[in-house]
């Protein structure tokens, strides 16, 4: 009962942000669902009535069938971008061999005897296409779009990962958070979307008998309508001339809440609008969006902008050397400005529970080696795979555990706690270290590089708002890892929203120049 | 009229109709019969231009259909098919309507040919025109599959093996409404069978193929009296020893209730050969001619001289002795 009602509590708190992402959900899915049907449908008829070149065009798409949609999500952003417009590409993608085939064997199925009475009647080929086949092969046709339209409605969560928004949004904060009331809040409302519209499609398949194909049609049009009237709306608007720079961050709580910071920073004392992408996704897809202009600022840190971004060697384990290093190099090679960067690290480290540290007395990481064998090891697959992560620490410590497991980063401390596992790699400023009391193994060798967040712009919109250098540079030294981790859980944890915690700082350290409230 | 010169279609490689001439006249019943693979659908075919043929030319009134736009051809031949094929997602009178309403009739048009044609197949207009096929017996099926090939007045109707998917009580039921149909609507009709009892039955004129070839045409009666060779002749069967034995006499009793008292104009008599009284009524051209026996004079039709020598044939093959 009281899950019920927590339940119902968050949905109700989040209504404004359930509906949001609903409709993002339902649009994406939508918009997808038709350009699959506009491809797929003329396609299928295409292939059936050429009778030729069918298999490898519809193995083609079984091809893009077996992509990962995570893969594919990944790989469209170099060359469209962040946001919907990817999400929908590879969605439109999956729905094409379910539409293709069915479409295709549903005309094929059409008994030969009926196409030779069509044209014995002196039907045209086009006629017979319209009154006889297309008609007839429509329940095969509509058990295709349906499969689809599940398809498409269930890997739309995945959107969330490119910025595109939906309910996939939800479910993310909810793996982030190990908050299983935020994955329920995203997954129930899909599972019901699928349902609806699965039941709207059969509704209209139903009324759809004889030769008549209106109520399709009519729906095909609806759904039109559905999607395209809010953009006339938008573009009926007029335009605000104002400018706008955009700026993301990655996964998790403490990118949102440090550019929430940016935003208000920026919007208090420039004429600048901030628009926020927060919870984008990975390294790889958020420095991708910076590059190709999606993004104009996103927060960094310095150890991953040196080992990953750079491939370069830490020079120093001193922060400010690292800065020095970070900066250079991201200005050399992309083109890219660090500004100022703040006091806190968030550098990588190895957790166990408070329990196992007193059981074992194991202090530091080294200590961990005599356990190696025991132990089951936890780490994301970042973790897991870069050169300054879990390989230098094998080299370093000589340590090899002997069972590594690799998750989600939202499901790694539960785990720790479940005790399915006994070691993770956890970030330092993270709210479940307070939240769980976990305890951090002693990095003796220093292995993991300085690891200070600071804005990352590319040059060209610094020369075009200079300003924002100044203003961003106020949060230089500031913020400590106690006042991160506060942060943190006040979001994670105690569900604040990350844009009051950040104002509240920023109001607290004397930084906003406006007084309002 | 249609008219084939030297009519060659090859499949890869084989032949299957070999350059053969015929004409069908105007207003008969044209029967093509043959052992599956024989061509005859094949030549039916290529009076629609299902399939064209590689060389030779087909005539109709005198105009090669080749150069007849292609609409406006098949508008002019209705088309039956084995499968009978109505369009199962359209009703009875959708069915019906599709040539008409591609030829541009008026609703209202379309709507008053649908009940004239349900009538004409006997099927009450109000109870089946807004019926779905599969809520019809195959019989009505096949009734429908007459009337929409019917339906926008085709001077031409092609029939292929039209009756052979029913069940034997419909199919003789719809031969007999067939054979009254023809009398009434008097269009040139193709009709091609396998069964020769049904070629006898319906066809004013047999054609005989084989490999692709016309072996005989000739009337149904002549093509059992005289079948041109061996192939025929085992064709035919015991049919043949059937018209001879019946040669005789035709039990007026059992085969007719029609009795005239008109005895003027009497063509025939009892004893007259049951060849030669059908061969007089297809002379002729009339329905019915009047045979004289036992003192009274009795109508016969064509149908029930062959209603009867099919009766006979079928007897003898149950084995019971009604061939008295």
């Amino acid at each position: 009962m009281d899950v019920l009602r927590e339940f119902f509590q968050l949905a109700s708190n989040q209504s404004n942000l359930l509906m949001e992402a609903f409709w993002q959900h339902v649009e994406m899915s939508v918009v997808s669902l038709l350009i699959a049907v506009f491809i797929a449908v003329p396609l299928g008829v295409f292939l059936a009535v050429r009778q030729k070149g069918a298999e490898p065009v519809i193995g083609s798409t079984a091809v893009l069938q077996t992509i990962p949609s995570l893969a594919l999500l990944g790989f469209l952003i170099p060359f469209v971008g962040i946001g919907t417009l990817p999400a929908i590409i590879a969605l439109s993608a999956y729905a094409l061999m379910p539409i293709l085939r069915n479409t295709y064997t549903g005309i094929k199925g059409v008994d030969r005897a009926l196409v030779e009475a069509a044209e014995a009647m002196g039907m045209s080929r086009a006629r017979t296409l319209w009154r006889i086949q297309v008609p007839l092969a429509m329940p095969t046709i509509m058990a295709g779009i349906r499969t689809a339209m599940v398809l498409i409605v269930g890997t739309a969560t995945l959107a969330a990962l490119v910025g595109a928004g939906g309910l996939g949004d939800l479910i993310m904060t909810g793996l982030n958070r190990s908050n299983n009331y935020y994955i329920l809040l995203g997954a129930i409302p899909a599972a019901l979307l699928a349902l609806l519209i699965d039941g709207i499609l059969r509704a209209a398949e139903k009324k759809t008998t004889g030769s008549s194909l209106k109520p399709m049609i009519f729906v095909i049009t609806a759904a039109l309508l559905i999607v395209t009237l809010p953009y006339g709306v938008q573009q009926a608007m007029p335009e605000e001339e104002t400018e706008e720079i955009i700026i993301g961050g990655k996964l998790g709580a403490e990118p949102e809440i440090i550019i929430s910071m940016y935003q208000h920073l920026i919007e208090d004392q420039t004429d600048i609008q901030v628009e926020l992408e927060a919870q984008l996704g990975t390294t790889d897809i958020v420095f991708q969006a910076l590059q190709n202009g999606d993004l104009d600022g996103y927060l960094e840190f310095t150890g991953t902008a040196i080992t990953e971004l750079l491939g370069e060697e830490p020079v120093s384990n001193d922060e400010d050397e690292a800065f020095e290093q970070a900066r250079e190099g991201m200005l050399r090679t992309y083109d890219l400005v660090f500004l100022e960067a703040m006091d806190y690290q968030n550098t990588y480290a190895l957790a166990v529970t408070e329990a196992f540290q007193e059981e074992t007395g194991a202090e530091t990481i080294g200590d961990l080696t005599a356990y190696e064998d025991d132990i089951t090891a936890a780490f994301t697959f970042e973790f897991y795979d870069r050169n300054d992560g879990y390989p230098a620490i094998q080299e370093t410590y000589n340590l090899a555990f002997d069972d590594v497991q690799t998750m989600d980063a939202g499901l790694r401390s539960g785990a720790l706690v479940s005790e399915d596992v006994q070691v993770i790699d956890a970030y330092s400023t993270d709210s479940y270290m307070r939240e769980y009391n976990l305890a951090v193994m002693e990095d003796t060798e220093n292995v993991f590089p300085p690891f200070n967040g600071a804005p990352l712009f590319r040059a060209d919109v610094l020369d075009d708002h200079p300003e924002i250098e100044d203003v961003l540079n106020q949060l230089g030294g500031r913020i400590t890892e106690e006042d991160m981790i506060d942060m943190n859980y006040a979001v994670d944890v105690d569900d604040e929203a990350a844009s009051d915690v950040a104002e509240e700082y920023l109001r607290e350290a004397g930084l906003l120049t406006s007084s309002d409230e | 009229m249609i008219e084939f010169n030297d009519v060659t279609k090859t499949f890869s490689g084989a032949a299957a109709v070999d350059g053969i001439s015929f004409q069908v006249h105007a207003g008969e019943l044209f029967v093509l019969i043959g052992p599956s693979g024989c061509g005859k659908t094949t030549t039916m075919k290529m009076m629609n231009r299902l399939i064209e043929p590689d060389s030779g030319s087909i005539l109709i009134d005198d105009k090669n259909i080749k150069e007849l736009p292609l609409q406006q051809l098949r508008w002019n031949t209705g088309y039956v098919l084995q499968q009978i094929a109505l369009f199962p997602h359209m009703t009875v009178e959708e069915n019906i309507a599709v040539v008409p309403e591609m030829c541009g009739w008026s609703a209202s048009a379309v709507s008053g040919r649908t009940d004239e044609l349900l009538e004409l197949i006997g099927l009450d207009p109000g109870t089946y025109r807004s019926r779905l096929p599969a809520e019809l017996s195959g019989g009505q099926q096949q009734r429908i599959g007459v009337a929409r090939a019917l339906a926008a007045d085709p001077d031409i109707l092609l029939m292929d093996e039209p009756f052979s998917a029913l069940d034997p009580i419909s199919r003789s039921q719809l031969q007999d409404e067939m054979k009254e149909l023809q009398r009434t609507i008097q269009k040139t009709i193709v009709f091609v069978t396998h069964d020769m009892d049904e070629a006898l039955k319906l066809g004013d004129r047999i054609a005989v193929m084989k490999e692709g070839r016309l072996v005989q045409l000739d009337t149904p009666e002549r093509v059992t009296a005289a079948p041109a060779d061996d192939f025929v002749r085992s064709f035919i069967g015991e049919r043949q020893s059937v018209w001879q034995r019946q040669a005789a006499v035709l039990p007026m009793e059992e085969t007719t209730m029609n009795i005239s008292g008109d005895t003027s104009g009497t063509a025939a008599s009892a004893e007259t050969s049951l060849e030669d009284v059908y061969s007089m009524l297809r002379s002729k051209q009339v329905q019915e001619l009047p045979v004289h026996a036992g003192g009274k004079t009795y109508l016969v039709t064509d149908t029930m001289i062959l209603d009867y020598v099919y009766d006979v044939q079928r007897g003898k093959e149950a084995g019971d002795g009604r061939s008295s």
